[in-house]
């Protein structure tokens, strides 16, 4: 009898991708997790326009505090806080079904017998998910509209890269929820496991606020440090890279350790060759990496005049702060000063003098301590100042230069005062009714 | 003749010297024997003899420490063996929340025109009333039912059933033998079966495993001779006698 010729490969990838489709929609954790979503996106939304509500109405009355109502910090950064909560907790439970539950009942001892590569499989898989993740943005883009309707200004670039932050977590969470699940007996290991990572994140970055140095740098890298650039509207490579490469490892991980038929040594020599490249090409984004302020007041970003003149500058220049890492005043430098600068000039050494605050009333042990000391071409000078408009003119000073900013627009913040409360069933009462019907529904295996 | 064209002729499946060990427990010891086009194999030994695990290393779900699968005289890769044979797993439950409709046209469709019809094999196997239900629903014997028309929906050459006949009840068993019986003429078989009335029945061959070694193989009137026993004992005696 000769051999039988394979199916078309694009034919039976598009089944198996709706048959991993259909298993997500039949699963109740999908529904409970959307269920979960929509009441808490409707409470942070309802919150943040609450409160940014109150908050605009001393904005209207004093126009120069207008310019600090911008809806991507008090309404966007909020309501998308309750996807954050849903991906750590939620999704991994959803996540860990799509190879957990195959083989738990079998399922992927048949899967694994169609002419499909292990790794075509995981990527069938992960659209999937990736597919149905994207009925979850459902209250999401009704918070969108509610807020258009009610007169609120969207920046398109804002809420993409907000989005995009919040796709790139959920992509990762994904993936490690897979290999979790390929490599654990059990669902609940594999839920474990997941857990593990994501609240040990959560806690890596909530131990690391506000610190320098080392630990400070871990806080930055942990997956809840990287979504906050994206929250931020702050777009880099090295923080889009990272994301990539971190949920592309684990994905690859998880094609090398799904198929029982490989001998060990084999999955464990592949897993060190895709560690390796996760970490040429972690290192190579990082080491260079490019920025794009997508913010509507390009608050991340010094005047046009001042960028150029600042990539400008050949030699080193130096930077030596004398402060406390726990004092507010640096950490304000660190944000409105030395983060535009680090994205602007080439060669910026910065040191942290090891010096410590007596405290507010107390006489501090170092005469030297709030100064900060700057050095460039040989040349020096000092200020206790952490405002980049004295910053900028002592730099430029330094450097001989002359910089006349570019015109740019003043923005003017985007205050409004609405009351949004009888809005609030569509996320109480539809969106969850909905969702439960779709579960009910697919109970009935009817997807 | 060229010996290699004989084998090719006739020998379908060869495995060659399969071991398998699972840390320092050896479940497999240089297992080897040939299946001849269009027939039926039934591994025979008790619980715990390696049967399953034989029919996952030739499949290539596990991995093996040494062993050769030949078809038709050609050397297969694990990636070819998806395009000869197809393995039907024991105690499985795939796809449990769908209903069954669902899943038995997802393994038609990705099977393509099997070899059977869907509707004639739902008629044969009585899957009609279950098919709006999920698999989960349904009771054990209606399982083991889904789970034989996925195996008989697919188009490979070769058909390794593990337990086909657990579960069922002898009428139902009988059915299922008669439903295997009009396959046969196309597809060659295996079937790992731990009832030995129900694998005399329907088994041309015979292959007799325990603890992970082959301890005999043959017809059931070559197995007799090699035990010496007349020429109306079963095979329950003759696997008695061998063990």
């Amino acid at each position: 009898m000769p051999l039988l010729e394979p199916p078309k490969k694009y034919q039976l990838a598009r089944l198996v991708l709706i048959q991993e489709i259909r298993g997500l929609l039949v699963s109740p954790a999908l529904w409970i997790m959307l269920i979960i979503v929509s009441l808490l996106v409707g409470y942070s939304f309802f919150q943040a326009v609450d409160l940014f509500s109150q908050a605009s109405r001393t904005a209207l009355s004093f126009p120069e505090m207008a310019s600090g109502m911008n809806p991507l910090e008090g309404i966007f950064v909020p309501t998308f806080g309750a996807y954050y909560l849903s991906q750590t907790l939620l999704l991994p439970f959803v996540a860990i079904r799509l190879i957990g539950l195959d083989k738990q009942s079998g399922a992927l001892k048949l899967l694994l017998q169609l002419p499909l590569s292990t790794l075509s499989l995981c990527g069938l898989k992960i659209t999937a998910i990736g597919l149905v993740w994207l009925i979850s943005l459902l209250p999401a883009a009704l918070a969108l509209i509610l807020w258009h309707n009610l007169g609120g200004h969207i920046y398109p670039p804002e809420i993409a890269i907000l989005v995009a932050g919040h796709g790139l977590y959920s992509l990762t969470v994904i993936s490690i929820a897979m290999f979790a699940s390929t490599i654990s007996d059990s669902l609940p290991t594999a839920a474990m496991f997941c857990l593990a990572v994501t609240l040990g994140s959560w806690v890596l970055d909530f131990a690391a606020s506000g610190q320098s140095g080392f630990l400070g740098t871990l806080g930055n890298l942990s997956l809840t440090g990287m979504l906050r650039q994206f929250e931020n509207g702050l777009l880099s490579t090295a923080y889009v890279a990272s994301f990539l490469s971190l949920a592309l490892f684990f994905f690859l991980l998880t094609a090398i350790w799904l198929h029982p038929g490989q001998r060990l040594f084999l999955k464990i020599g592949k897993s060190f060759a895709g560690l390796l490249v996760l970490c040429i090409v972690v290192s190579s984004t990082v080491l260079a990496p490019q920025y794009m302020d997508v913010t509507e007041n390009q608050r991340h970003s010094f005047n046009p005049a001042d960028s150029r003149a600042l990539q400008t500058l050949n030699k080193p220049l130096t930077i030596t702060i004398n402060l406390d890492p726990q004092d507010s005043r640096l950490l304000d430098l660190e944000q409105d000063v030395l983060a535009k600068l680090r994205r602007s000039v080439p060669k910026l050494n910065v040191t942290y003098a090891q010096i410590k605050s007596a405290g507010l009333f107390s006489a501090s042990e170092n005469d030297n301590y709030g100064l900060i000391q700057y050095e460039y071409g040989g040349r020096h000078d000092q200020s206790y100042s952490n405002s980049q408009n004295e910053i900028l003119p002592i730099i430029y000073n330094l450097v001989g230069l002359q910089v006349v900013p570019d015109s740019m627009p003043t923005y003017r913040g985007h205050p409004l005062a609405i009351e949004a409360t009888g809005s609030r069933w569509l996320f109480y009462i539809f969106l969850p009714l909905l969702f439960f019907c779709a579960a009910v529904y697919g109970r009935k295996g009817k997807w | 003749m060229d010996k290699n064209l004989t084998e090719q002729q006739t020998h379908e499946l060869s495995v060659i010297g399969i071991q398998k060990r699972f840390g320092t427990y050896q479940a497999l010891s240089d297992v080897s024997f040939t299946v001849t086009p269009g027939e039926i194999l039934g591994l025979i030994g008790p619980n715990g003899s390696g049967k399953s695990t034989l029919l996952e290393c030739i499949t290539g779900l596990l991995p093996v420490e040494s062993g050769t699968i030949k078809w038709q005289g050609r050397q297969l890769s694990v990636e070819n063996r998806k395009h000869v044979l197809w393995y039907q797993p024991d105690n499985i439950l795939p796809f449990a929340e769908q209903q069954v409709t669902t899943t038995l046209s997802f393994f038609q469709h990705i099977h393509g025109q099997g070899r059977m019809d869907i509707d004639q094999l739902i008629n044969r196997l009585e899957l009609s009333p279950m098919l709006e239900k999920p698999l989960k629903a349904l009771s054990k014997g209606y399982r083991r039912r889904v789970l034989l028309a996925i195996a008989l929906l697919s188009r490979q050459p070769l058909l390794m059933l593990d337990e086909p006949f657990d579960g069922f009840d002898l009428r139902q068993s009988l059915a299922v033998m008669d439903l295997l019986r009009d396959c046969r003429a196309n597809r060659t078989m295996i079937l790992s079966i731990h009832q030995l009335t129900e694998a005399e029945k329907i088994c041309d061959r015979f292959l007799l495993l325990d603890q992970g070694r082959v301890l005999a193989i043959g017809t059931l009137d070559e197995l007799r001779k090699q035990t010496g026993l007349s020429s109306n004992a079963t095979l329950e005696e003759v696997f008695l006698a061998i063990t």
